[in-house]
């Protein structure tokens, strides 16, 4: 019963999580020239649903992601939403193809990932009509904004993964009490 | 139906993720964004962190800047440089004042004079995204601020209120994509309309081939709009391209505030203008919010 509970609130608490990520990554790198190499949380947060759970909470998640994002922004609302739908569904195609077992693939993807989400969204962005000038800055912080989400999704994956561990939603976790195992002996992260 | 439902649970749900942001763009698109219900119970979470975060890293940086590192010398700098930023103003200010002076004395000869109430806020967090230029400021609704108010420092534009919580609000600076200020060049009264376009630079859009526009010249905001107060500066021109053809003019703008170190601003919460007519008329009050 318990740990139905647990799973029951995983995604709310994972949403909270999401969020609390964007405050700080908002407030954290608002400072010349850190605002330069903000992390995307809720992009990781995105390569993970993609990759970790099923089509329809991924992508409902991946929606409520876009809109924490959103309210942190003044960008027009429905941008994040088709960028990181988009990444969303270019990760599943990609998790289809390609086998993704391990920490280093999933940051390769996120890296991936950070890079089409930028043109993904400034391709919206210049049918809105409001790429003046845009192109060559996206393209200046193209390759360290990847670098950046790489190096976060690191520390992010592990942590996603403990706390998908924790909240009984990883499959391993949902054995019987005789079959538990600690965490670190198992395979994953 | 609900076993059709069933069996294209996937293709419907698609269709749904497809759709969804599709309608929200075309919806912001008609009307723009004010927060809703689900962005408010999100900023209850996330702006007392960002507060929380922002204070600590002031309190850190000016503990490490203040008392580990020459703090009277810090300090003297500290001052002389928003001595200075004032006193350019002030004269950035003369200027127009003067020039706006004359201009009127030749015409009916009444002057006009500005009258600002202002909050002081502090800068919590800025935008999640690089391209888009937002700020939020750690004041809101219950200060007084409401949507579409000006935002300045004493150095001059910052942008407008786009949002606003209880104690928050979420401000455009003049460097978004989104924002546009009518301005007008102090020298030559050109006019044209300052736009975002990257962290540094500002275009002037709308700005005809024959206006005399020089690198260097003041920009100021033109008071049309009803947002900004007349005057206030906005920037300088850093570069002018004629194209051979066409109508209009490039004008790069280098905005007059230094947004890579704004921490605080000020919210005009009233303009008063006052316009006074010759002395054989009465005087007349405008207020313009």
């Amino acid at each position: 019963m318990t740990r139905l509970l647990w799973r029951l609130a995983n995604a709310p608490l994972f949403v909270l999580i999401v969020a609390i990520g964007v405050a700080i990554q908002s407030s954290l790198f608002n400072s010349y020239p850190l605002l330069y190499l903000q992390p995307d949380v809720v992009l990781i947060a995105v390569i993970w649903c993609a990759l970790r759970r099923g089509f329809d909470e991924g992508g409902i998640l991946t929606l409520i992601f876009a809109a924490v994002a959103e309210s942190h922004s003044s960008a027009p609302q429905g941008l994040f939403m088709i960028a990181y739908m988009a990444v969303y569904l270019g990760a599943r195609i990609a998790n289809k193809v390609l086998v993704i077992p391990s920490l280093s693939t999933m940051v390769m993807m996120t890296m991936a990932a950070s890079i089409g989400w930028k043109f993904v969204y400034m391709l919206v962005l210049t049918l809105m009509g409001h790429s003046s000038g845009q192109w060559r800055h996206m393209l200046w912080l193209l390759f360290p904004s990847a670098a950046m989400a790489g190096a976060t999704a690191i520390w992010v994956l592990r942590w996603l993964e403990r706390f998908d561990w924790n909240t009984y939603k990883d499959p391993r976790a949902r054995q019987g009490p005789e079959d538990e195992v600690p965490l670190d002996t198992v395979e994953g992260f | 139906m609900i076993k059709y439902l069933k069996e294209y649970r996937f293709y419907v749900s698609l269709f749904l993720f497809l759709l969804i942001p599709v309608i929200a763009i075309d919806t912001s698109t008609r009307a723009p964004r004010d927060y809703r219900l689900y962005d408010r119970m999100i900023l209850g979470i996330t702006a007392p962190i960002q507060a929380g975060i922002s204070w600590t890293l002031d309190q850190v940086v000016s503990g490490y800047q203040n008392y580990l590192y020459l703090w009277n010398v810090r300090q003297d700098n500290v001052a002389l440089v928003s001595e200075n930023r004032k006193l350019l103003n002030q004269i950035g200010v003369l200027r127009e004042g003067q020039q706006e002076n004359s201009r009127l004395r030749n015409l009916l000869s009444f002057r006009e004079k500005f009258t600002l109430e202002t909050v002081v806020a502090r800068v919590i967090a800025k935008d999640v995204s690089t391209e888009f230029r937002a700020i939020r400021i750690n004041r809101g609704e219950t200060a007084g601020i409401h949507k579409n108010m000006a935002v300045v420092t004493q150095e001059g534009t910052v942008g407008r209120v786009l949002r606003t919580t209880a104690n928050t609000a979420d401000v455009v600076t003049i460097l978004d994509l989104l924002s546009s200020v009518d301005s007008i060049i102090e020298r030559s009264r050109a006019r044209g309309a300052v736009e975002g376009m990257t962290d540094e630079i500002c275009q002037m859009r709308f700005v005809l081939r024959t206006d005399d526009i020089q690198v260097g010249d003041l920009l100021v905001s033109s008071g049309l709009g009803g947002i900004f107060p007349k005057g206030i500066p906005v920037g300088t021109v850093a570069k002018v391209r004629k194209k051979p053809y066409g109508i209009s003019q490039d004008v790069e703008v280098h905005p007059s505030v230094d947004f890579s170190r704004l921490e605080e601003v000020m919210v005009v919460t009233r303009s008063e203008s006052e316009a006074i007519l010759t002395s054989d008329a009465k005087p007349e009050k405008a207020k313009t919010r």
